[in-house]
């Protein structure tokens, strides 16, 4: 694991700016002592995840025991697919004979999945437009002389301040009005516009020179060639940080797509999710099928940011110094 | 070429919050039937019943208050801890900051529904199996009304922790270590380097953190959904004791369909977001007329 690469701005020699320790000053047995706090932390942070993996593969009677297990006895897979469920010799009034993950939400094809494909065709698609029309904007507003240019670009800085929230309703009555609720339509379209990415954008090009862009001009290369073959191709590293980020937060949108996905064909994986929480809530059989749904619902944005973290880190960390 | 993004962002950014500012001086309800329930300007009438009538609206308020006091005052605290703490180069502080940091990139939904079962009241929640090891007896966590908002908290602060610690641990690698070096030449102890260079140095970063997170913190939404919901369809648990400012905002505009009323509300949580703003960024720029 390569995590959080620093050569950028890191010095070589790696120095403590908290001061807690230095290559000019004794080390003593205390700084390892000291660092036992954040292992207390780190565990902390891990349980919950410890908890998710390891109850999704316990048992309905392991489930139930007080005090809970910390390492499942026996691994099954009954949450995910229970291949005892509808056995005749079945008990009806047993705990353990319920539908595991893959069984459930029969209504819409392919059950669970359907909302795993769901997702993903949601994100992919406003990641890739958004992406798109974001960056034809900031290569304009960032090359171009053009009146009102600063305004607009004002006016987008401006926006970032007001909490989403506040359009909550309008955009909820502009999806009615076009027929759109209950439509991939309605999760897309008002998706695409994000301030923060055009901003971001913009930022970075402001340290392209523009004589890259005056030459062009000069060797007469149309606009959208100019944007497809120089700009595009020089904000790679800004794309991929911001379609992480995109991607990532369209993956866990929760309160748009509740309140725009009435049936059961349209929700999003975290409406899924919820939706069997709503139905389990006492049931103490139902957390493991709910830890399993919620496991597979993390696993696609973790792997995600493992692989990319270098360029999602940079992003944060740009972001934040700027 | 700016067309898509300008149409786009005219038609579902800024149009909406025009459109949020006339419904929020009007009883509207989507329905709009001249006798059955009749939509119309009330002028300030939403406004006036949120500030002067509304209980719940109160409680909310207080409540989203002491979440975001909390939850952005201990966030900012624990990452500039962890910032510190994994500030050197090691194999094993990268491992810890990727540990810290993946509750920013969980869903949010999944890391709830972990939580909620963590603090379940019956004997299987994971804390009271820990309290009956110890032989304490369960306790009601979530329907302990002054243990609401310290719960929320708490999942505040370990989902973003880890996102504030990297912002400031960018801040820190951008101080020049030749700094830390006339210090130590001048003979500064590292609580001293700490105090009189790092600090000053991050104030930039402390306030981007700062708006940041008090503008995330306003905006909580799914830990009061998913873990305090009442019989009722509503949200906000027992006695409201959960209740915050999007959750009765969703409640109001999406359950009880008074989109106006509903409207106030998300005009109430931009004022306040926009004051703090504000505020953040003045206080922060006569600190720096100060020095």
């Amino acid at each position: 694991m390569t995590i959080i690469d620093q050569e950028e701005f890191v010095p070589k020699d790696t120095f403590d700016a908290g001061g807690f320790s230095s290559p000019f000053e004794k080390r003593s047995k205390w700084s390892k002592l000291r660092r036992i706090p954040l292992y207390l932390t780190t565990i902390i942070m891990v349980a919950p995840y410890y908890w998710m993996i390891t109850s999704s593969f316990k048992s309905v009677q392991e489930l139930q025991k007080v005090p809970p297990t910390v390492v499942p006895n026996k691994w099954l897979l009954v949450n995910y697919f229970n291949t005892n469920f509808g056995n005749v010799n079945n008990n009806s009034t047993d705990p353990s004979n319920q539908r595991g993950l893959f069984q459930r939400f029969e209504e819409v094809q392919f059950g669970f999945f359907h909302y795993v494909l769901n997702s993903l065709f949601i994100v992919v698609t406003i990641t890739v437009a958004t992406m798109l029309i974001s960056s034809l904007a900031a290569y304009v507003v960032s090359k171009h002389r053009m009146k009102g240019k600063r305004l607009i670009y004002l006016t987008i800085i401006g926006s970032m301040m007001v909490p989403w929230q506040v359009g909550i309703i309008p955009n909820f009555l502009t999806m009615s009005n076009l027929n759109w609720l209950d439509t991939y339509w309605a999760y897309i379209i008002p998706a695409l516009p994000k301030a923060f990415i055009v901003f971001f954008l913009v930022q970075y090009l402001s340290s392209i020179p523009d004589e890259l862009v005056e030459s062009a001009r000069i060797d007469r290369a149309s606009e959208f060639t100019i944007w497809w073959r120089i700009i595009l191709p020089l904000l790679k590293p800004a794309m991929i940080a911001m379609m992480i980020f995109a991607s990532i937060g369209e993956w866990n949108n929760f309160l748009w797509p509740m309140i725009i996905a009435n049936s059961p064909e349209m929700w999003n994986l975290p409406v899924a999710l919820s939706m069997l929480r709503n139905n389990g809530a006492g049931n103490i059989g139902m957390q493991g099928i709910i830890m399993g749904a919620s496991l597979l619902a993390s696993i696609p944005t973790v792997l995600l940011f493992l692989v990319a973290q270098k360029h999602f880190i940079r992003g944060i960390a740009l972001s934040g110094i700027k | 070429m700016l067309a898509p993004f300008v149409l786009l962002f005219v038609a579902f950014s800024i149009y909406p919050i025009f459109a949020s500012f006339r419904l929020s001086f009007m009883r509207y309800n989507a329905i709009c039937d001249e006798e059955l329930s009749p939509c119309g300007s009330v002028r300030f009438g939403n406004y006036y019943r949120l500030f002067f009538e509304d209980d719940r609206f109160h409680k909310a308020l207080l409540n989203t208050s002491y979440y975001v006091v909390g939850a952005v005052s201990l966030t900012i605290i624990a990452s500039l801890m962890l910032a510190i703490a994994l500030q050197a180069d090691t194999k094993s502080n990268r491992i810890l900051r990727v540990v810290f940091f993946l509750p920013s990139v969980t869903s949010s939904i999944a890391t709830v529904l972990v939580w909620g079962w963590v603090f379940r009241g019956d004997g299987v929640g994971l804390l009271n199996g820990v309290l009956a090891a110890m032989g304490i007896s369960p306790v009601e966590w979530l329907a302990t009304p002054a243990l609401a908002v310290p719960i929320l908290v708490l999942m505040s602060v370990w989902g973003g922790a880890g996102y504030g610690m990297i912002l400031f641990l960018a801040g820190i690698n951008s101080i020049p270590t030749y700094y830390y070096e006339a210090a130590m030449i001048d003979g500064a102890n590292p609580r001293q380097r700490f105090r009189y260079i790092t600090l000053p140095l991050l104030k930039p970063v402390m306030t981007y953190v700062g708006i940041t997170s008090i503008i995330g913190a306003f905006q909580i939404f799914e830990g009061v959904y998913l873990l305090f919901p009442t019989s009722v369809g509503s949200v906000g648990g027992l006695q409201d004791m959960a209740l915050m400012l999007v959750p009765y905002l969703y409640d109001q505009g999406f359950i009880h369909f008074r989109l106006g009323y509903a409207s106030a509300i998300a005009w109430v949580l931009f004022g306040i977001i926009f004051i703090i703003s504000l505020i953040n960024l003045k206080l922060s720029k006569s600190f720096e007329d100060l020095r």
